[in-house]
C-alpha cells in the first residue's frame, strides 16, 4: 500500500487554483447547509454543471463538490441551533441539544463547540478515508466485466439500508432510474432506445438534466409548499467561543461521535442521517447519567456533530475504493466524473491518481478551512437564515435552467428537465424519495453493459458471474450487507422514536 | 451543446489582424462546430482546423469552436442540413466513422449527398492489439487461433456493434474465415477499458486506433500485431508491419475532416478548399497534425467528395457481409 | 418534516392506488416498447430488449405490491396553494421559451419576478429583486465565468 497517490494530491489541491476552489466549495457548502430549504445534493447538483461548462479539470471539480458536501455538513448545525430546524438531513440530531443551549441564551456557544466537534470528526474521517483508498487498488486488475457486474449487484444489495419505511418506494425508484438509464443509444449493439425518433434523445438523457430536474424544480415547488410555517430565528447569540470546560468535557463525545460517523460512512448506503443518530443514542446511553441529554448537554451536541462529519469523508471510501455510491450525494458526485468520461471504479486511484489524492487531500485542507470559516464568520451564516425565500428561490431556478443550458446549450434539455421536475414532484408527493432514481440511473448502464459483456465474453454461459474470487466475495458481501444496514436503521429509528415522544422538540 | 471560444488565440489574433491583408472571400465568422463534447475526436479536428489555419494566417480573426453532442455527429449533421445550410463561415467535423454512420442509415433521413465534403487533413488507423503476454506474435498467429476455435474468442473494441472498432473487428473474423455475426464482440467504453480487459485477461484481442495505442505499445503493457494502413505508420511504430505484408488485405484509415451545407455558394467552397490546400502543405500543419497523433492524409475538394462516397458505398456492403 | 404534511389515511391510500394504477401502465408501455427495439443483430447473448423488458416485469410486480399496500404520501396542497405550486413550472417553460429569442436577460428577469410574486413577495420589492437577479447573474456567467449564455435573437445575439 502506497501513499504517494497523497503526496501526488496535495500538489493538486495547494494550487493557488485549487485552494481558490476549495474555499469556495467550503463557503457556498456552509451556506447550502444552513439554509434549511436545501441541502448538499442541490447545491452539488447545481454547482456541477457550472463547473463542468467551465472547463475545470476533472479533479478540481471534485475538489469543489467534496468541499461543498463536507462544507454543508457544518452549515447544517447553524439552522438547526438557531432555527430548531435541521439544515441538511444530517443535522437532525445536533438540535436535540443546540436548540436547548440556543434558547438558554448559549447559541453562540453551541456554535463554537459544534464547529470544532465538526473539524474533528472531519479530520478523524479525512485521515480514515487517506488509509483505506489504497487498500483496495491492487485488486483493480482483476475487474473485468463479470466482477463489474457483481459489483453493481452489491452496490444495489446495500440499498437495504435507504430502504426507510417504504422498501416498495426505494425499488420502484431503483427500477425508474434504471429505466430512464435504457434511453438512448444501446452501447453494445448499437440500437436505440426509447429516443421516439429524436436525436436529442440519441446520447440518452444527460445526468444533469436528470439531477437538476428531480433535485431543485420539484424542490422549488416543495419549498414553496412549506412556506410559511412559522419559525423563529434566535439572534441573541452570547458569548462566542466554547468554555474550556465544556471542550474537556465533550472530548470524549467528540471522538466516540467521530468513529462510529466514519465507519457507519463507509459502510455503503447509509448516510449521516443514521450514523448522527446512532452516535446520539450511543452517547446518551453512554454518558448520560444525569438526564441531561435533550436540555442542552454539550455532549449531546458534540456527539452528533462530529458523527456527521465524519461520515461524509467516509461516504467517499465506498465511492473512491469501488465506485459504489454510498447515497444520494456521492451518487452525483459520481455521475460527475462519467461527465468526465471517467469511468469509476476500482481503477480510478491507479488510473486518475490525482483525482482521487486531490481530493483526501483537498479535504484534510478544506477541513481547517471550514473551521476558519464556521469560529470567526459564523454570524455571517446565521444572518443568511433570514433570507426570504421569494429572493432565494428564484436563484435557484436560475441556476438550474443556466447550469442545463451552459452543458447542453438546448431548449429541448431544459424543457426535459422541467417535465423530470414535475414528475419528480408528483413521486414525492406520492411518498417518494428522489435519490433511489439517481442511484438507480448512475449504476443502471454499468450494470446492463457488464452483464452483457461478461455474457458476450463467455457465450452465454452464466457461471461466469461466480467465476472468480472477487466475484464470489462481492456475492458474498452483497448478501450481508443487504441485511446489515436494515437492521441498524430500524435500531435506530426505533430508539430515535422513542426519543421523538419524549421530547417533542424536535417536531 | 458548449459554445465556448478559442480564446486564448485572441492575443495572436490581433497581431494577425493587424498585419495580414483580407482575402477576398475570407468568412466574417469562421467556426467549426464539433458534434460532440468538448475534448473528443471531433473537437481535436476543429481545434487542428481552428490552430492550423490562423497560425498560417489563411484566417485572420480566430475560428470560434462550437460543440453539439448528440448521436456521434447526427445531431450536429441535421442541424447543418437543417438550418445551416447556405452558412458559409461554418465548417463542421467529421471523420470516417460519419460515412460509416451514414451507411448504416443512423444520420436520420440524410445521406453522404445531403452535405458538401471540404477536404479530410489527416487519419489515424485501425490497429489490432493483443497484451503483452499473450501467445500470439503474429497477425498470421492470431488469425490461425481464431480459426481454431472462433467461439472462444473475445473481441474487444471501443464501441457498439456498428462501430468503426467493430468493423475492425469482423475484418479479422472475415481474414480467418469465420462469421462476423458470430464474433464474441464486446463492446466497451472507449479505448482505455480495451487496454484494462487485455491486460486483465479477460479478452484475447482489441481492436483499437494506432494513435491512442501506441503509447502503450511503447510501454510494453500491450502489443499491436498489425496496423490497418497501406503502409508501415513513421515514428515509433515504424517497426510494426502492415496487414497487407502479412498477407491479409485489412485496410482501415480513420481519416478526420470537414463537410460544409449543401447550399453554400462554390466561391465560400472553394475558398474553404483553397485555404485547406494551403495550409495543410505548410511544415507548421505538420507540427500541429502530428502533435494530435494524426498521420498524413491529405484529399481536398472533389476528390474528397469521391472519397467519402467511395467509403460509404463500401461500408454499406462491409456492414451488410457482417449481418447488419 | 413530512409529519407536518401528514394527511388521512384514506387520502394516502388514493394516491398510492392511481400512482400504482400509473406505474403498471408505464411498466406495460415501456415492456411493450422494449420488446420491438429494432436492431440488426446483437454479440452479446442477452441483446438491447433483454434488459428493459426485464425490469418492466420487476416495475409491473412492484407496482402490484404498491397496490397492494400503498402506504403513506405527502399528499398535494389544495386550492390557492395548489395553482401557486403549479405556476412555478408553467412560469419556467414560459422563461425557457423566451430564452433564445429574448435573450437571457429578459428571460431570467421574467422568471425571477414571477417566482417571487408566486412566493408573495411585495411587487416592488420583487421588481427590484429581479432586476439584481438579471444583473447579477448576467455579470456572473456571461462574464466571470464566460459561460456561453443567448443575448437574443432579436437584438442581433
Amino acid at each position: 500500500m502506497s501513499f504517494d497517490y497523497l503526496w501526488q494530491g496535495f500538489a493538486v489541491a495547494l494550487t493557488w487554483q485549487n485552494l481558490l476552489i476549495g474555499f469556495i466549495g467550503c463557503f457556498i457548502g456552509t451556506l447550502v447547509g444552513a439554509l434549511p430549504a436545501i441541502g448538499p445534493i442541490n447545491g452539488i447538483a447545481l454547482l456541477m454543471p457550472i463547473a463542468y461548462s467551465m472547463g475545470l479539470p476533472a479533479e478540481s471539480t471534485m475538489i469543489l463538490l467534496a468541499a461543498v458536501y463536507c462544507g454543508a455538513e457544518y452549515g447544517g448545525r447553524i439552522s438547526s441551533i438557531l432555527l430548531n430546524v435541521p439544515g441538511d438531513a444530517g443535522a437532525v440530531m445536533t438540535a436535540m441539544d443546540g436548540y436547548p443551549m440556543a434558547k438558554q441564551g448559549r447559541a453562540g456557544e453551541a456554535l463554537a463547540l459544534s464547529g470544532i466537534s465538526s473539524f474533528v470528526g472531519g479530520l478523524i474521517g479525512t485521515i480514515g478515508l487517506a488509509l483505506f483508498a489504497p487498500v483496495l487498488s491492487g485488486l483493480a486488475i482483476g475487474f473485468g466485466p463479470a466482477e463489474y457486474f457483481v459489483l453493481m449487484i452489491f452496490a444495489f444489495a446495500t440499498l437495504g439500508s435507504m430502504v426507510g419505511s417504504q422498501p416498495v418506494k426505494t425499488l420502484i425508484g431503483c427500477v425508474l432510474g434504471l429505466m430512464l438509464a435504457t434511453v438512448g443509444l444501446d452501447a453494445t449493439s448499437g440500437a436505440y432506445r426509447f429516443t421516439f425518433a429524436e436525436p436529442e434523445l440519441g446520447d440518452g438523457i444527460e445526468f444533469v438534466v436528470l439531477v437538476i430536474g428531480l433535485f431543485s424544480i420539484s424542490e422549488a415547488m416543495i419549498i414553496l409548499e412549506h412556506q410559511g410555517k412559522g419559525v423563529t430565528v434566535i439572534r441573541e447569540l452570547g458569548r462566542m467561543t466554547a468554555r474550556w470546560a465544556d471542550l474537556v468535557r465533550s472530548t470524549g463525545a467528540t471522538i466516540r461521535g467521530s468513529l462510529i460517523g466514519f465507519v457507519i460512512g463507509v459502510l455503503p448506503g447509509t448516510g449521516a442521517s443514521v450514523s448522527s443518530a446512532v452516535s446520539y443514542t450511543t452517547e446518551k446511553r453512554i454518558s448520560d447519567s444525569e438526564g441531561t441529554f435533550g436540555k442542552g448537554d454539550v455532549r449531546g451536541l458534540a456527539s452528533p456533530e462530529a458523527a456527521n462529519n465524519a461520515t461524509a469523508c467516509g461516504c467517499f471510501v465506498p465511492m473512491l475504493t469501488l465506485g459504489v455510491p454510498g447515497s444520494g450525494t456521492t451518487a452525483v458526485m459520481l455521475g460527475a466524473l462519467m461527465l468526465y468520461n471517467i469511468q469509476p471504479g476500482p481503477m480510478l486511484l491507479t488510473e486518475r491518481p490525482e483525482v482521487v489524492g486531490g481530493l483526501v487531500a483537498s479535504l484534510f485542507v478544506g477541513n481547517f478551512i471550514l473551521l476558519a470559516l464556521n469560529l470567526p464568520l459564523v454570524n455571517i451564516f446565521a444572518r443568511v437564515l433570514t433570507v426570504p425565500n421569494w429572493l432565494l428561490v428564484p436563484g435557484i431556478l436560475v441556476l438550474s435552467v443556466i447550469g442545463v443550458y451552459s452543458t447542453n446549450a438546448s431548449v429541448f434539455s431544459i424543457f426535459l428537465m422541467l417535465g423530470i421536475g414535475f414528475v419528480g414532484w408528483l413521486l414525492r408527493k406520492a411518498g417518494f424519495d428522489m435519490a433511489p432514481i439517481i442511484l438507480g440511473f448512475v449504476l443502471g448502464r454499468v450494470m446492463e453493459v457488464n452483464l452483457r459483456n461478461a455474457l458476450a465474453i463467455s457465450g452465454g454461459d452464466i457461471s461466469i458471474l461466480f467465476g472468480s474470487t472477487i466475484s464470489i466475495v462481492l456475492w458474498i458481501m452483497a448478501a450481508g450487507v443487504a441485511f446489515l444496514p436494515l437492521f441498524l436503521s430500524r435500531r435506530a429509528k426505533r430508539r430515535m422514536r422513542a426519543m421523538t415522544v419524549a421530547d417533542p422538540a424536535l417536531d | 451543446m458548449t459554445r465556448m471560444f478559442t480564446k486564448t488565440l485572441t492575443g495572436a489574433a490581433l497581431m494577425v489582424l493587424a498585419m495580414t491583408a483580407f482575402a477576398a472571400a475570407e468568412p466574417a465568422k469562421p467556426e467549426c462546430l464539433a458534434g460532440a463534447k468538448p475534448g473528443g475526436g471531433f473537437d481535436l479536428t476543429c481545434r487542428l482546423a481552428a490552430n492550423a489555419l490562423l497560425e498560417t494566417k489563411q484566417i485572420s480573426r480566430p475560428m470560434a469552436v462550437t460543440y453539439m453532442e448528440g448521436g456521434v455527429g447526427a445531431v450536429a449533421y441535421n442541424h447543418v442540413i437543417g438550418k445551416r445550410g447556405k452558412d458559409g463561415n461554418l465548417i463542421t467535423a467529421a471523420s470516417s466513422g460519419s460515412a460509416l454512420l451514414i451507411a448504416q442509415g443512423k444520420f436520420g433521413q440524410y445521406d453522404e449527398t445531403a452535405v458538401r465534403w471540404l477536404g479530410a487533413v489527416g487519419a489515424d488507423y485501425g490497429v489490432l492489439v493483443v497484451a503483452a503476454n499473450s501467445p500470439y506474435k503474429t497477425l498470421g498467429e492470431l488469425v490461425e487461433a481464431y480459426k481454431a476455435s472462433p467461439t472462444e474468442f473475445p473481441v474487444a473494441g471501443g464501441g457498439a456493434v456498428g462501430s468503426q472498432d467493430w468493423m475492425k473487428g469482423t475484418l479479422l473474423a472475415k481474414a480467418a474465415g469465420q462469421d462476423a455475426k458470430k464474433m464474441r464482440y464486446v463492446a466497451l467504453e472507449g479505448g482505455g477499458a480495451v487496454l484494462t480487459a487485455l491486460e486483465g485477461g479477460h479478452v484475447k484481442v482489441g481492436s483499437g486506433d494506432a494513435a491512442e495505442m501506441v503509447k502503450h505499445h511503447v510501454a510494453g503493457k500491450v502489443r499491436i500485431l498489425a496496423v490497418m494502413a497501406p503502409e508501415r505508420l513513421p515514428g515509433e511504430l515504424a517497426g510494426v508491419p502492415t496487414a497487407k505484408e502479412q498477407g491479409y488485405d485489412i485496410d482501415w484509415p480513420v481519416w478526420r475532416g470537414y463537410y460544409v451545407g449543401k447550399d453554400v455558394s462554390d466561391e465560400d467552397y472553394n475558398w474553404w478548399v483553397e485555404a485547406l490546400k494551403k495550409t495543410t502543405a505548410t511544415p507548421e500543419f505538420a507540427k500541429e497534425r502530428e502533435a494530435r497523433g494524426l498521420f498524413d492524409f491529405t484529399l481536398l475538394g472533389k476528390e474528397f467528395e469521391e472519397r467519402v462516397h467511395t467509403d460509404v458505398a463500401r461500408f454499406k456492403i462491409l456492414a451488410k457481409e457482417a449481418g447488419m | 418534516m413530512s409529519e407536518a404534511h401528514s394527511i388521512s389515511p384514506r387520502t394516502a391510500r388514493l394516491i398510492g392506488r392511481v400512482s400504482a394504477i400509473i406505474l403498471l401502465l408505464l411498466a406495460l408501455a415501456y415492456g411493450l416498447g422494449g420488446s420491438v427495439i429494432e436492431y440488426a443483430f446483437a454479440s452479446d447473448p442477452l441483446g438491447p430488449r433483454v434488459f428493459p423488458i426485464a425490469l418492466a416485469v420487476v416495475l409491473g410486480g412492484l407496482g402490484i405490491l404498491y397496490f397492494l399496500s400503498p402506504g403513506t404520501a405527502e399528499g398535494f396542497p389544495h386550492g390557492a396553494l395548489l395553482a401557486r405550486v403549479l405556476a412555478i413550472p408553467a412560469l419556467l417553460a414560459i422563461s425557457v421559451l423566451l430564452f433564445e429569442p429574448l435573450g437571457f436577460a429578459v428571460s431570467i428577469f421574467t422568471l425571477t419576478l414571477g417566482t417571487a410574486l408566486i412566493f408573495g413577495a411585495p411587487p416592488v420589492k420583487a421588481l427590484i429583486g429581479a432586476v439584481g437577479h438579471a444583473v447579477l447573474w448576467w455579470f456572473v456567467f456571461g462574464y466571470v465565468l464566460e459561460v456561453y449564455l443567448p443575448a437574443g435573437t432579436v437584438f442581433g445575439g
